[in-house]
């Protein structure tokens, strides 16, 4: 069988140049190398970034000179290079749309393009694919010449793509894929049309995990008519129903299947629709949802539910819900919408922009984000300061409290106003001068109101209360802060 | 002041018993000739100071039904009256037979433990049959006074490294406040010293001019730190003393406080005080159920306590000596009264606080002589919220460990005093669909709420006309829905099959 299959292969690389009429897309002509590079915040000292590194990978390029690349690829960018595969030629480009959901940017050029796109072949998406295919992913050899791995997609799931926790469609193919480009987020094609981007490939399995084209289609469509969108989100937990105890307490012994809801975001989609805590949602637009939470896509088959109300949803869209409460069923409309990263106490992921930030004659207040948690290393859930860790996973107790973000004192610059409070550090900020504080808007407008002189900060944990002197504090940010630790910005508050 | 340092320190202070193999001991040498003047005092000097063999019995809190595991282990001790034997409280923890054993005598005298104060590390033993063997010892006399710092003592023991008396000399290099690391919750007043303590040293004495200075208890292995022992200095050793005068042992009362050090200038004229003095501390947090509780609040300066004047980094001057605020409190007893002088809302005050022991803390304090608490129901086990339980079942649930680390801080314990775990869950057919959710704090059952582990065998034994148990976890929407009848079923069947004597130990 091994043997077999590498003699295939070998064979399809010796006939890839008959593979291509001249004027059908190809990797040479409807593929880019893109390099990228990109510069991270310093979530630690917010006024600073990183040190700059640079990626390289592969776009593939659509009509009206724009490629597509992963979000991965696109992170931070702060320069952004096409290249020619064969020519070695060079244009700078720039991002012009991003999701990092789900994974998905274009690059377009950043000034004119000369004759960069001449003999060009852009490649049309091909929405309709369906299991079972083969496809070929395209990659450039270091010389510029094209590589092709063809496999076999066969499986369809749903699967987070870049951000944890966020699932996704995907397309699950079988086949060997020769590591040439540095990067296995590559461009995978099905009849001269794009199939896909990989997203990773297990090589020990010889299994590519790959965004699907409906996917690729939605984020354009939605890129082409600004404002951008993005996915929506149901905002509440749904769980298995499998547990006949549950079932027979839940009054479902005249149905079968079905999701119990729990965790309702309070102001979004399934709150709004008024679906309450203990309903179980039996159908979403007549699709029957299982006990375990899947129903029978009429494309792909055996899916999870998830995708009805995300990957599948536009924002803003209705769906037919039909839900089973107290013993009777109930059809409920639910429009669904959007929670932006920052509808949440804590932005789950910030990419492009440092976190807004205050400097106070050395106190640096920031809003808390899970970027600045992540500095722990990769046991952060553990290391991190567990306030901080409890926040995030706690967070709704918080909005409850109309709180809208969570400002934290992250640490002390020392300086000559803060003798005594150098080891602070990690300390929720409750109130500012009296006035509660929800973002760091609020405690700039809250530093405006000394008593006295003299600024009162109150924390949740100890030493719970603060004074600073205001006057001090001011002479300090006006001459040591920028002098001794060399900080031109002192806020960023948006 | 314990909740605001207990987490302090980089690493634990490790205890220092020596397991049971290294100290077998082989008959010690004949004593020394009673006629020989100069080995006649350096003996008698150390015949009171005796090897104690402790036999432990050791529960696991992940099997709370099982009965102990034996273990065992060796400390010293000493004879500080007739038939009174002072040690550390790890030595003797958890004891299922204690045996002391006299230089120059293979006789083992088996005694028992008369108090034990886990809060302070020490412990009272006496021979179950006084001895004619020690009548004739002189009991060894503590000293009054703190040594001073760069004095010489010496450590006298039963160590690791042999198993004769081993002594090792060494001078004081520091005082002050440490953790204990025996409660892991407490922190007292304990010297410093470079004498070498090994494994076995614990309980022995500590010893300047031929009087006993301290009790010899921790200390930090040598990859964390060199030549760093501790031993609990004599106003630890005399509080313990006049503690169970009573016949009772009622631990150290505490203020619950924290409290912050005004060294801002800002911060002083915010809060009243002249901005270039060097007096007053402010308090940060009152545990509203301790002493200061509706007394103090958070704001408030303390500039005197019982007459010392408090310098703004908090430490007080007692007899000459720089110490911890807290040292006051840590002499006194329950019921007795401490005078302070505060700056409030900018106004001088007096007041009076009844001190009274911090109870809730002790949730986050090791655990010794105690049966573990359970209930197992349906196959699910219950389990009081305590330090053990959560050492050795580390729940990942960010709750459950919020839960554990903010108990006293948060004042959680007005909602719940004894928060109840649902730990495990032994499976069976009728949990089969419930075995994720382990590690969760139990808010409610059958309509009760849960405070306490008692409160679950009640509510699970409440009729409600409904034929399911229906039990809420905190922070978990899913109920967990238990068929009455089928329960009722498995509960033999589950306690036979998994080798539970009961289904429940609620003291």
């Amino acid at each position: 069988m091994i043997p077999f299959r590498s003699l295939l292969t070998a064979c399809l690389l010796a006939a890839v140049s008959p593979l291509f009429a001249d004027d059908a897309a190809s990797p040479a002509r409807s593929m880019l190398r893109v390099n990228i590079t990109s510069q991270p915040y310093n979530f630690g000292l917010p006024w600073q970034k990183q040190n700059p590194g640079t990626r390289r990978g592969l776009g593939a390029l659509l009509p009206g000179n724009r490629v597509l690349i992963t979000a991965e690829m696109a992170q931070d960018a702060s320069y952004v290079e096409l290249e020619a595969a064969a020519s070695g030629r060079k244009l700078t480009g720039k991002i012009e749309a991003v999701d990092y959901e789900l994974n998905l940017a274009t690059v377009i050029p950043a000034a004119d393009t000369g004759d960069f796109f001449a003999g060009m072949i852009p490649l049309a998406v091909d929405a309709a694919l369906k299991p079972k295919a083969t496809l070929d992913v395209w990659q450039f050899e270091a010389n510029g010449a094209p590589v092709v791995s063809p496999i076999e997609l066969n499986r369809v799931d749903l699967a987070p793509y870049f951000l944890d926790d966020q699932f996704f469609l995907i397309f699950q193919a079988t086949g060997g894929v020769q590591y040439r480009a540095g990067t296995f987020t590559l461009p995978v094609v099905h009849d001269g049309k794009l199939a896909g981007m990989l997203l990773r490939y297990n090589s020990r399995d010889q299994v590519a995990d790959i965004l699907p084209p409906g996917i690729i289609s939605r984020f354009l469509d939605d890129v082409a008519v600004p404002p951008y969108e993005g996915t929506p989100n149901f905002g509440a937990k749904l769980n298995g129903t499998l547990d006949p105890q549950l079932r027979s307490f839940l009054k479902l012994s005249d149905v079968e299947g079905g999701m119990l809801v729990t965790g309702i975001t309070p102001g979004f989609s399934a709150d709004k629709a008024g679906i309450k805590d203990g309903d179980v949602i039996l159908s979403i637009n007549n699709l029957t949802i299982d006990s375990r939470g899947y129903y029978n896509d009429p494309d792909f088959g055996l899916l999870a539910a998830g995708h009805l109300l995300r990957g599948g949803a536009k924002v803003g869209a209705s769906v037919q819900l039909k839900v089973a409460r107290d013993g009777s069923i109930l059809n409920i409309p639910c429009t669904l919408l959007r929670r932006n990263p920052e509808d949440y106490l804590v932005d789950p992921y910030m990419f492009d922009r440092g976190p807004r930030f205050l400097i106070l004659g050395g106190l640096l207040f920031q809003e808390l984000t899970q970027n600045y948690l992540q500095l722990a290393g990769r046991e952060w859930r553990d290391r991190a300061p567990f306030r901080l860790v409890y926040a995030l996973g706690n967070q709704d107790d918080f909005l409850k409290q109309g709180r809208h973000k969570l400002v934290f004192l992250s640490g002390v610059l020392p300086a000559p106003g803060l003798i005594g409070y150098e080891r602070l550090r990690n300390l929720i900020v409750t109130s500012v001068n009296n006035k509660p504080i929800n973002d760091v808007k609020d405690l700039a407008e809250a530093l405006k109101s000394p008593t006295d002189g003299i600024h009162k900060i109150e924390f949740s944990d100890f030493p719970k209360v603060i004074y600073v002197d205001a006057a001090q504090a001011e002479l300090d940010n006006k001459e040591f802060v920028p002098a001794r630790y060399r900080i031109r910005e002192l806020q960023r508050l948006d | 002041m314990k909740p605001s340092l207990r987490f302090l320190g980089a690493a634990a202070a490790a205890l220092l018993p020596a397991s049971l193999s290294l100290a077998q001991l082989a008959p010690p040498p004949q004593a020394p000739p009673a006629d020989g003047e100069k080995t006649t005092s350096l003996g008698r000097q150390y015949e009171g100071i005796v090897n104690i063999e402790c036999n432990t019995l050791e529960v696991d809190y992940r099997t709370p039904w099982n009965p102990a595991t034996p273990g065992g282990g060796s400390g010293t001790g000493f004879l500080i009256a007739e038939n009174l034997f002072m040690t550390n409280a790890h030595v003797v923890s958890d004891a299922s037979r204690l045996i002391i054993r006299k230089v120059g005598d293979p006789t083992p005298y088996r005694a028992r433990v008369k108090h034990i104060a886990h809060d302070c590390d020490l412990a009272l033993l006496e021979l179950v049959k006084p001895a004619a063997a020690f009548s004739t010892v002189e009991p060894l006399k503590i000293a009054e006074e703190v040594p001073k710092l760069d004095t010489t003592v010496k450590v006298v023991g039963f160590p690791i490294g042999g198993e004769r008396i081993s002594v090792t000399r060494g001078v004081v290099s520091r005082v002050d406040y440490q953790e204990y690391s025996h409660s892991g919750a407490d922190q007292h007043l304990a010297i410093q010293i470079d004498a070498a303590i090994n494994p076995g040293n614990s309980g022995g004495p500590v010893l300047q001019d031929n009087m006993v200075v301290g009790v010899a208890f921790q200390g930090y292995s040598g990859d964390v730190a060199q030549n760093t022992g501790y031993m609990i200095p004599t106003p630890v050793m005399r509080r313990f003393l006049k503690d169970v005068e009573d016949g009772k042992y009622d631990r150290f009362v505490d203020l619950s406080i924290t409290h912050f050090p005004l060294m801002n200038p800002a911060q002083r004229k915010a809060l009243g005080l002249p901005e270039d003095g060097d007096l007053g501390v402010m308090v940060a947090s009152v545990d509203s159920e301790g002493s200061a509780g509706g007394a103090l609040k958070t704001g408030d300066v303390i500039l005197e306590i019982d007459g010392h004047a408090v310098e703004s980094n908090g430490s007080i001057d007692i007899d000459g000596e720089q110490t911890e605020l807290a040292e006051v409190v840590e002499r006194k007893f329950a019921g007795d009264k401490l005078a302070l002088k505060i700056i409030r809302d900018r106004k001088p005050e007096s007041l009076e606080i009844t001190l009274k022991g911090a109870s809730h803390y002790l949730m986050q304090a090791n655990r010794y002589e105690q049966q573990p608490q359970y209930v197992m129901f349906a196959g699910l086990v219950f389990q009081p919220m305590d330090k053990p339980l959560m050492t050795v079942a580390a729940p990942s649930s960010l709750r459950s460990r919020y839960w554990f680390q903010y108990f006293t801080t948060d004042e959680l314990y007005r909602d719940k005093p004894q928060p109840v775990v649902l730990t495990n869950v032994l499976p069976d057919e009728i949990n089969t669909w419930l075995r994720e959710f382990s590690g969760q704090i139990v808010e409610e059952i059958n309509g009760v709420k849960i405070t306490r582990l008692k409160d679950v065998s009640d509510a699970l034994q409440k009729e409600d006309g409904s034929s399911f148990h229906l039990i809420k976890l905190a922070g978990e929407g899913r109920p967990l829905v238990i068929d009455r009848k089928q329960a009722a079923d498995a509960q033999p069947r589950l306690l036979q099959k998994y080798g539970l004597g009961a289904s429940a130990y609620i003291e």
